[in-house]
């Protein structure tokens, strides 16, 4: 048995304190796990969860020696310290994270391309006197109005726009998580 | 770089032995098994280093880990060799002893070049 195990079976005097650290340490510390978290989306979820518990235990026990400042600074960087899990880790998985924003962000593409499209379908009709046009954009019939009342777009659901939407936002994921990763 | 700086890469690849050899002493908690290469003589080693090498060892289940109750802090993580790590330790010293004898059987051999810092 250690002496660790001793003194936590020892007599009254022994016993544990209270081994809350300051605010201060605890934002700290996870501040810096949230970060390391974010750079170790390449591993398996639970053993990614494994890590960050560990090391939280780690970080609070070298704190009671050297401070949590400077047992954080110990580790250094979060995505230097991510790489070097990730370099024992032996083989390179998925960034599903990584896949989730690139899919966010192709979507949000494409709904500012809708958007800048009706803006412009608008303006020209405003520049010629107004009117009423019909164009297809994304395969969805809309409606572009535009006249003396005010402008207005009205658009019809397609599952054509839907699939447009879902099949670049599955190639943006693909291509983000590096999915090909998942096969071996 | 000073004339004693070490090459981190000829660190990366015995770590995972001498962290065996330590725990194999006596088992340790990660902060205190840094702490303990510092004292041996790798005193610029950092526990971003050691860390990983723990977490893979502790997958491929050459050391086993137990929650021992702290008076300082949290439970601490403490680990040891498991049968399997100690096979693999002492496949390590083989290796080891072997390539050692090796690099200095060459080294004792070949004349060593002199610098103007070292003269």
């Amino acid at each position: 048995m250690n002496a660790e195990t001793s003194r936590t079976t020892g007599t009254a005097d022994t016993a544990p304190r209270s081994t809350n650290p300051p605010a201060r340490d605890v934002v700290r510390r996870e501040w810096f796990l949230t970060r390391l978290s974010w750079h170790l989306q390449d591993h398996p979820g639970r053993e990614a969860k494994q890590i960050v518990r560990d090391l939280r235990g780690e970080l609070t026990s070298a704190a009671a020696d050297v401070g949590m400042r400077q047992a954080v600074r110990d580790l250094g960087h979060p995505l230097v310290l991510a790489e070097g899990y990730r370099a024992h880790l032996g083989r390179r998985v998925p960034r599903w994270t990584a896949g989730a924003v690139a899919a966010g962000l192709a979507v949000a593409f494409l709904v500012y391309l809708g958007f800048a499209y009706a803006f412009g379908t608008l303006d020209t009709l405003e520049a010629l006197g107004g009117g009423t046009v019909t164009r297809y954009p994304f395969g969805a019939e809309t409606v572009f109005t535009s006249g003396a009342d005010g402008i207005a777009v009205e658009s019809t659901f397609t599952w054509q726009g839907v699939v447009i939407f879902v099949l670049v936002a599955a190639v943006a994921f693909v291509l983000g998580s590096r999915a090909w990763r998942a096969l071996g | 770089m000073s004339p004693t700086a070490r090459d981190p890469q000829l660190l990366k690849g015995v770590l995972p032995m001498l962290v065996l050899l330590l725990l194999a002493e006596h088992e340790s908690y990660g902060y205190e098994l840094v702490t303990r290469l510092q004292a041996d003589g790798l005193d610029d080693i950092a526990p971003g280093t050691v860390y990983p090498v723990l977490t893979r060892l502790e997958r491929e289940g050459l050391v086993a880990s137990r929650l021992v109750p702290s008076s300082s802090g949290p439970a601490r993580k403490y680990y040891r060799p498991t049968p399997d790590g100690d096979a693999e330790l002492a496949s390590s010293l083989r290796g080891w002893t072997a390539l050692s004898a090796t690099v200095r059987a060459v080294v004792h051999r070949a004349p060593v070049p002199t610098t103007e810092e070292s003269s």
